[in-house]
This record gives structure tokens, C-alpha cells and sequence, in this order.
């Protein structure tokens, strides 16, 4: 690894001081549980090194009926996987991160390195997605609020600016009758997902048509895609096994993964089919459920 | 070293200091403390956590596996939970407690974890046994009545060429038996 | 794994067809190209350096032309490493032209990579997401040259 120069603030302000002042040479380091694998491989060597784990007021998750679920970037993926909280009232993130890397990984590494360092095979991306979150971005001149559907914008490419820093995660309280589901193809618990799936369905609850769907895949294109195609074909409609079904062809046919050592695209194209289904039924289930 | 207090590890750097040009690479203090004992000394912002027990602290215990993050083999305990070491700049420990592998025996008695393992047969090589067993304490610290589950998914952390886990496991189990019974 | 793509030009089939074995034409024309030299009338010394997010990546590679049949066939195969030796790759390219009309032409390529060592973890997937960008830029750039040369 390349010698680089170091800073550890401890406030936000602090950081973002230090990232106008280095604009575009600086690089943000939380729980470096992505960024070190490829610091260590010569693929990535920034001259500075701004060093954000220590900035405490950072890790935190709060809950309120009304503004739904706030969580701090630097909170660990252990701490959303563990949380009371989050297990009652978004079962769906407590599920993905259960099956996100290793203990030790969730440890040290933070949600918001993990979406920052925006890997289309990451698994937070998609969910959050389905769960129509938003990012809070904020630099020296202000703060902006962003939907997490757009953040990614290619392979390793997010929408932050050199002098922006994500500060905040917030998840709306799903609506009545809404069941989210993540899914995920693995060798080993814990693998990225060679392919993945994360559905949100909700219902009417009289006649049990659907009402709103979001269906996003991972490991499938250069960012986490949303198959709005597959999506309009449930609306209104009152979701069975064939329009289950249905939706795995799109989002397969709509799909354009890579081939590498894990898979061929061919297969993770196959596989898209199997995993949105699942995903999609058990989302089913659980808006069925209430 | 002073084995009672602060142990004081020479200034002098595992990695050269290059000649004060620029302050890219300056070594940086770290306060830390290692199994119980606290440590001042300079390291590189770029030394990894890993490296530093091992080479600073003359900690050898803790391995060196994949380069990669994903073989857990350096696994430590930092602030009681498992994290791996050698993707963790040492900077980043600065003022919290880490345990090695070296800290868990008390003078010549044995962990129950460690005596587990031997009795049980649970060791083939040897190389996963240091970060295992970490992973094993960090769990029965969290955890003293873990399912099988639960011990399956701590062990699935550190990856073993050899075993196939099974032992390892079932010396886990045995362990937090022990443990219960109050030792 | 294979990367396939189309696209026109507008320009007799003759004139792309030199100008695209120009070494100074792949210089100016490949995104991220920083050296082409053409060693003889078959091998070409190439860098080109590729940015994905925060990660840079430079190969330094050798192309051969191991057929041509001009002027609308032409293979390629090459064999290079990444500067940091994070990865090694291989590569063997088809390309063909089709005359459209005497001034416009489809070209059509059929590219399979192959990368190994540190750099197959994300070396696929890089290229995946970067192909098409790459391919727009370079066809871009080759249209403009071509008109530029009247």
C-alpha cells in the first residue's frame, strides 16, 4: 500500500473542512471494510486519507411512527442486524445484513461505507431501494436530500460530490399491508450475491390487488436496477404465481450482468428469474400478512 | 517490557521513517491497549492492525491469511467484538482494547476454549485456531448459551483448509458448557 | 467473457479501414489510451489506463493481428497485465466491416477478455459497466477523426 497523509476528524464539520479543502485528492475512510481489500491490492491510493470512523455522532438509529427510521452512516451493519427496533419494524434490513459478509466484516464496516463505496453487487443499495429511502448529503454549503433509487450512477460511481459526505440513511414507515423481501444467491451465507432480488409489494386490503410494487436486482447491471417493466405488470392486479413468474422473466430479459469468475451471465440471467420470483412470493406473503 | 504497567514499545516504527518529507506517511501515535497491557508507539497511517501485533508488539499468534478479508484467519477481539485485523488500520484502534489469541490463557491455565479444542481434537493444522478461537471467545462473551446455529455462523467467519468444522463446533459447545458452569 | 457490439461510420469502407490500423488513430481515438506504438506491420505496444469510480487501473499490453482480410475482416489477439500486477489478461477480438453504402459503414466487433489474478474480482465487472461508454466514445472519436481527415 502507498504512504498517504491522514487525517481523523471527530466532528462532521471537521470533515468536511477537510474534504473542501482537498477537493477531489481526498478519500473517505469508514469502516474501510471495502476500500482496504482494494487499497491492499494496488488498485486504489489516495494522497489523503480523511478518516471518519471515529466521528461518533454519526452512529446512531432512531425510530418514529410518523418520520419512519433514521439511521446514522457510520452506524455498524451489526448494530441495524441486532436492533429490536429495526427486527419489528423493518425485519427486511435486519434479514440483508444477517447474510452481509461475515460477523467480524459487520463489526467494523458501516451502512453508509457500504453504499458510498457503491457496489452493484452490494446488498444494503437494493433494499433500501425497495424501501423508497432517501440519503442525506451534506458539504460545507449546505446539505441535500437524495433518493437512494438514484445514487448509484455506475460501477464503484455514486452521487456525491468531492466535498459531500453522507450523514444520514432515512427509511418512510412502509404503508398498511406492505411486505418486503431480499433474496439473494449465495455458495456461502455471507457471499456476494452472485445474483439478488429485493421486492416491496403493497396491497389494497379489501380486494387484495396490488397497489404499489418496487422489484430491484443486484449483481445484474453496473448499478442496482429497478424493473420497472416487471413492476407495472402487478399494479392493479391481484398478484398470483404467473405474475410472480412473470416478473423474474423481465427482470432476466432486462438484466445485462457480468460474467465472471462466480457466473456467466447466462446464468445469473437464469437465476435473476428464480430470485425475483422468491423474493417477490415472500414479499407477497408478508403483505398478506399486514 | 515492564510487565506490570504501560509496556513502552521503542519509537522506532516497524516500516522505516522516511527522512520528515512531507507529512505523507509520518508516523502517527497509537495508544492501544493489547491484552490488558497498554502500548504507546508510532506507527505508519498505512500499517495495518494485523501488522503491528505482529511486528510491533511481537503478537505472532494472530495470522496472516488471505490478504484479502476473507479467509478471518487474523481475526481479533477489539472492544469485545470480532473484527479482522488485517483490514483495520491500526490508526483506527487508537484508544480502544484489543485481545489476541496471546490473552486468553491465565499464566500456564488454558482458556476453556483453547482446552476444548485440544481435548476435542479439534485442531489439524493449527493456523485457523488462533482467529477461531477468538471468534469463539467473542461469541461466548456476547452469548454464553449459544444454539448450534449460532456456532455454526461465528465459526463460518474463519475459514479452515482442513476440518470441516465439524469438531470445531462441537468443542465450541463444550466449551460454553464449561463456561456456564461457572469457570 | 464476451462483449459484442455495432455501430456506423460514415466514410468509404477503404478509408476506415487505414485509418483504423493507424497507431495514431487508436492513440487519439481509444478513451484512456496513453501510448500505441506499432512495433511491425502485425503487433502493437499498448497502455491504456481505465478510471471505475475511485479505482484507476493501467494495462500495458501486446496486440497482435493474427488475420486480415481487408478491408472487412480483421482478429486481434492480445495478451498484457495491469500495471500495479493486479491482473493479467487475455483477448482475442473479431472485427468486421460492412459496407452500407460507399459512404457509410457497419462495423461490428466480438471481444472475449479474459483477466486473472487480484484484478478478476472486479476486472469483469469494470469492463462490463465500462464497455459501452467505451465503445461510444471510441466510435465517436473515430467518426470525428475520419471527417476531420475530409
Amino acid at each position: 500500500m502507498k504512504d498517504f497523509e491522514y487525517f481523523a476528524p471527530k466532528t462532521v464539520e471537521e470533515a468536511l473542512s477537510l474534504l473542501s479543502q482537498y477537493k477531489g485528492e481526498a478519500k473517505i475512510i469508514a469502516g474501510g471494510q471495502s476500500m482496504l481489500v482494494v487499497m491492499r491490492q494496488g488498485l486504489l491510493a489516495p494522497e489523503y486519507v480523511v478518516d471518519i470512523k471515529g466521528i461518533t455522532a454519526l452512529d446512531y438509529m432512531t425510530y418514529d411512527e410518523r418520520e419512519g427510521l433514521r439511521i446514522g452512516a457510520l452506524t455498524i451493519h451489526r448494530a441495524i442486524e441486532k436492533s429490536p427496533i429495526i427486527q419489528k419494524h423493518f425485519r427486511v434490513l435486519s434479514e440483508m445484513e444477517r447474510n452481509l459478509a461475515t460477523i467480524q466484516t459487520r463489526n467494523w464496516g458501516t451502512i453508509g461505507g457500504n453504499l458510498c463505496h457503491g457496489d452493484s453487487a452490494g446488498d444494503p443499495a437494493p433494499v433500501l431501494i425497495a424501501l423508497d429511502a432517501k440519503l442525506k448529503l451534506k458539504s460545507l454549503s449546505g446539505e441535500r436530500i437524495v433518493a437512494m433509487e438514484g445514487f448509484s450512477k455506475d460501477l464503484l460511481e455514486v452521487d456525491l460530490e468531492p466535498d459531500e459526505m453522507l450523514v444520514e440513511i432515512q427509511v418512510p414507515t412502509p404503508r398498511p399491508h406492505t411486505g418486503v423481501a431480499h433474496e439473494k444467491l449465495m455458495v456461502m451465507q455471507g457471499d456476494a450475491g452472485i445474483v439478488g432480488a429485493a421486492v416491496s409489494i403493497t396491497l389494497k386490503p379489501k380486494e387484495g390487488v396490488c397497489e404499489d410494487a418496487r422489484i430491484v436486482i443486484s449483481n445484474a447491471a453496473s448499478v442496482p436496477m429497478r424493473v420497472k417493466e416487471a413492476e407495472k405488470r402487478w399494479i392493479g392486479k391481484v398478484v398470483n404465481d404467473h405474475l410472480l413468474a412473470e416478473a423474474g422473466d423481465i427482470a432476466s430479459a432486462e438484466a445485462d450482468p457480468p460474467s465472471d469468475v462466480h457466473a456467466s451471465s447466462e446464468y445469473r440471467k437464469e437465476m435473476l428469474k428464480v430470485f425475483v420470483k422468491r423474493a417477490a412470493g415472500k414479499a407477497l406473503e408478508r403483505a398478506k400478512e399486514g | 517490557m515492564n510487565q506490570k504497567g504501560i509496556g513502552y514499545v521503542s519509537k522506532t516504527p516497524n516500516f522505516l521513517i522516511e527522512g520528515g518529507i512531507g507529512m505523507k506517511g509520518e508516523p502517527r501515535e497509537l495508544k492501544i491497549k493489547v491484552n490488558g497491557m497498554l502500548y504507546e508507539l508510532k506507527v505508519k497511517p498505512k500499517a495495518l492492525l494485523s501488522d503491528v501485533l505482529r511486528k510491533d508488539l511481537k503478537l505472532t499468534g494472530t495470522k496472516r491469511g488471505c490478504l484479502e478479508s476473507t479467509c478471518g484467519v487474523c481475526t481479533v477481539i477489539l472492544d469485545g467484538k470480532a473484527v479482522r485485523s488485517c483490514s483495520i488500520l491500526a490508526v483506527q484502534a487508537n484508544g480502544h482494547e484489543i485481545t489476541t489469541i496471546e490473552g486468553l490463557a491465565k499464566g500456564d491455565k488454558l482458556h476453556p476454549i483453547q482446552e476444548a479444542f485440544i481435548n476435542h481434537g479439534a485442531i489439524e493444522c493449527g493456523f485457523c485456531i488462533p482467529g477461531r478461537v477468538m471468534m469463539a471467545k467473542a461469541l461466548l462473551d456476547e452469548n454464553p448459551n449459544p444454539t448450534r446455529e449460532e456456532i455454526r455462523l461465528a465459526m463460518q467467519g474463519v475459514l479452515c483448509a482442513d476440518s470441516g468444522y465439524v469438531k470445531q463446533i462441537e468443542a465450541v459447545e463444550i466449551a460454553a458448557e464449561r463456561m456456564r458452569g461457572g469457570e | 467473457m464476451l462483449m459484442e457490439g455495432k455501430f456506423s461510420l460514415k466514410a468509404p469502407i477503404k478509408k476506415i479501414w487505414e485509418t483504423l490500423l493507424e497507431a495514431e488513430t487508436l492513440l487519439s481515438c481509444i478513451p484512456g489510451a496513453e501510448k500505441i506504438e506499432r512495433i511491425d506491420e502485425k503487433t502493437y505496444d499498448c497502455v491504456v489506463k481505465q478510471k471505475v469510480g475511485p479505482i484507476s487501473v493501467k494495462f500495458k499490453f501486446k496486440s497482435i493481428i493474427t488475420k486480415m482480410e481487408p478491408p472487412t475482416h480483421i482478429e486481434i489477439e492480445g495478451e498484457g497485465e495491469d500495471i500495479a500486477k493486479a491482473g493479467h489478461f487475455v483477448q482475442k477480438s473479431i472485427v468486421d466491416l460492412r459496407e452500407i453504402s460507399p459512404s457509410e459503414v457497419e462495423v461490428s466487433y466480438k471481444t472475449d477478455v479474459n483477466i486473472v489474478g487480484k484484478l478478476a474480482m472486479f476486472g469483469d465487472r469494470i469492463m462490463k459497466a465500462k464497455a459501452k461508454k467505451v465503445e461510444e466514445e471510441f466510435t465517436m472519436a473515430l467518426q470525428e477523426r475520419l471527417r476531420s481527415m475530409g
